[in-house]
């Protein structure tokens, strides 16, 4: 069996000379000036509009951190990202971790990151239905086709509950993908009944006459946190200190960024490709250093009600 | 077609780059058209002309140049790595029968894999790194040029190979003077196969996983509803395409000047 060994020896070695030409980051640097560096993967979302002011505010350098932020285009690279090593944290929605943790991955968040605005009407989350449905309320989504951005995730969750808390089932549902940037026009195009949009894409949904039927977040509480910074369990015991000053600055960052809203949708125009009338017209999510356990506990069990999760978490691991 | 002046003068007009800038502007003008009619959704697919303006725009700027330059370093490197390492191989491969078929299975199981595929285990182990770019772009491109290197050993003429043997030529002489240039042109054929492979895997990979390049702009410019810049750079692309295939016929045209297959088209 020496000849497919070669095929196998070569692409090792390719691998290797991969391997080696790019160095190693990760934690326990430190700069000239004595701070440590820190790499946080971060998805160029309206929902991570805080650290990247807080970084511009220096209430980072504050603490004594240098940080350096990753944009990772979707989730793809967030959770592998912080398991190699390659972010210190990452930003994740709280669904996406719970579900690793599911799995087994030693996995929890360090500071909540983005919460529902808890108002219906003015949320930054909601399902569209297109111009002349009859889709009025959750409950018609029954036997429908619903668009969301990926399956056995908040999204789903979010929206079966909503729709048996309506009085619907909602095992009836038919979920397919699809990307919050392509939700208006597969909802003006007919090719999804309904679709679960995040802003800036939302109020573009609106704009083109879809109407939101179900505030999906603020209907599984108005208090639920979506999206935090997360990071392995053994660095949360070992770098006790510098988990800490990043909680604090960022929480910092969030309380800062829930009192000027104006220069949240500046800085969002810094690290997207929004433009100033997007940025203007959209709704912004909460942004509180404080993770809400009861709305947490409320979307654990809807997760492991509707399959998402096989067992309930453990949120005394998870949280913070 | 015994010389130029015989051919009818229409198909001397058209020929080759005014033909192929024909091409370009006729596509243009039925986009512009197709959008400006109504026919198309013009929130979702912009006319060529706002297209065009916000591909302007974007040559002025440095983080567009920055993005450019790591795409076309990720397809660079990536390629050179799977060009050298197939080439070495399909050489070593098809100068012996008990290897080549010993691997044939082996290679007809890994080739047809698709690179995007090792999308999980790139980020798993590489991260957002310029690595993990280089792992889809070696392994999509690597195939193209072995597959190509492989043919082109196994057609070395059986007399020119026994009179080689015969003159006691050595091995190394005669990868030298008898395989390499009858390789030389499925060598180029796989370069150029393998380099277009190469370019689509790059920007696919920093769509999917980050880490700067034009692929992560595009992704920005999606998911910011920046509908006219997400297109500008999708054109980008194509023109990169259009530039790296021009480069390698070139290069093509060069290697293999003696090569009756380029020749041809100036003496026959």
């Amino acid at each position: 069996m020496r000849r497919p060994l070669m095929t196998v020896a070569a692409l090792g070695a390719a691998a290797l000379v991969l391997a080696s030409c790019g160095g190693g980051d990760g934690g326990g640097e430190k700069t000239a000036s004595g701070d440590d560096k820190l790499t946080v993967g971060v998805i160029p979302i309206v929902d991570t509009a805080p650290i990247w002011l807080g970084k511009e505010k220096g209430f980072f350098k504050d603490e004594g951190i240098d940080l350096e932020l990753t944009k990772t285009t979707g989730g793809a690279a967030a959770v592998p990202g912080v398991v190699n090593g390659e972010f210190d944290f990452a930003f994740g929605n709280v669904m996406s971790v719970m579900v690793a943790q599911d799995q087994g991955l030693p996995l929890s968040f360090v500071t909540n990151g983005t919460t529902t605005s808890g108002e219906e009407g003015k949320d930054f989350s909601g399902v569209v239905a297109p111009k002349g449905s009859d889709i009025k309320s959750p409950k018609d989504l029954e036997g429908k086709n619903v668009g969301v951005n990926n399956l056995k995730n908040i999204g789903d969750t979010t929206v079966r509950y909503a729709v048996e808390a309506d009085g619907g089932d909602p095992s009836k549902i038919k979920f397919s993908e699809v990307a919050f940037p392509d939700a208006p026009a597969a909802l003006s195009k007919g090719n999804v009944d309904a679709a679960w949009v995040l802003e800036p894409f939302l109020s573009k949904a609106i704009a083109e006459g879809g109407t939101v039927i179900s505030w999906n977040y603020v209907e599984m509480s108005p208090k639920l946190d979506i999206a935090g910074y997360f990071t392995q369990d053994k660095k949360i015991a070992s770098d006790a200190d510098l988990v800490k000053r990043f909680q604090s600055a960022m929480n910092k960052s969030l309380e800062y960024s829930q009192e000027h809203p104006d220069e949240v949708r500046d800085i969002v125009g810094t690290y997207t490709e929004m433009d100033a009338k997007t940025r203007a017209d959209m709704v912004l999510p909460k942004f509180t250093p404080e993770f809400d356990r009861p709305a947490a506990e409320q979307l654990g069990e809807a997760a492991v009600k509707y399959g998402t999760l096989k067992k309930a978490p453990d949120l005394d691991k998870l949280l913070p | 077609m015994t010389s130029t002046s015989s051919r009818p003068l229409r198909s001397r007009i058209l020929a080759g780059p005014q033909a192929g800038a024909l091409g370009i502007i006729g596509f243009l003008a039925t986009w512009e058209i197709a959008c400006r009619s109504g026919l198309v959704d013009d929130r979702y697919v912009p006319p060529a002309s706002r297209v065009l303006v916000a591909t302007v725009q974007y040559l002025g700027e440095g983080e567009f140049w920055r993005a450019v330059g790591r795409t076309m370093s990720g397809w660079a490197i990536g390629l050179a790595i799977a060009a050298a390492a197939a080439i070495v191989l399909g050489i070593v491969i098809g100068s012996s029968d008990v290897l080549r078929r010993g691997t044939h299975s082996t290679i007809e199981f890994l080739r047809p894999i698709p690179s995007v595929a090792l999308i999980p285990l790139a980020v798993l182990v590489f991260g957002t790194s310029l690595r993990s770019t280089l792992l889809l772009v070696v392994y999509a491109a690597f195939w193209q040029v072995l597959i190509q290197v492989l043919y082109g050993v196994g057609d070395v003429d059986p007399v020119a190979s026994d009179t080689a043997k015969s003159y006691r030529l050595g091995r190394v002489a005669r990868v030298r003077y008898l395989v390499w240039p009858t390789a030389l042109p499925y060598v180029m054929t796989g370069l150029r196969l393998g380099a277009a492979v190469a370019l689509i895997l790059a920007v696919t990979a920093e769509l999917v996983i980050g880490g700067g390049g034009l692929g992560e702009l595009i992704a920005l410019a999606q998911s910011g509803d920046a509908i006219d810049k997400l297109y500008a750079l999708i054109f980008v692309a194509g023109m990169l395409g259009v530039a790296i295939n021009v480069g390698m016929r070139a290069i093509e045209r060069r290697t293999l000047a003696w090569h009756t297959s380029v020749r041809g088209e100036v003496a026959l």
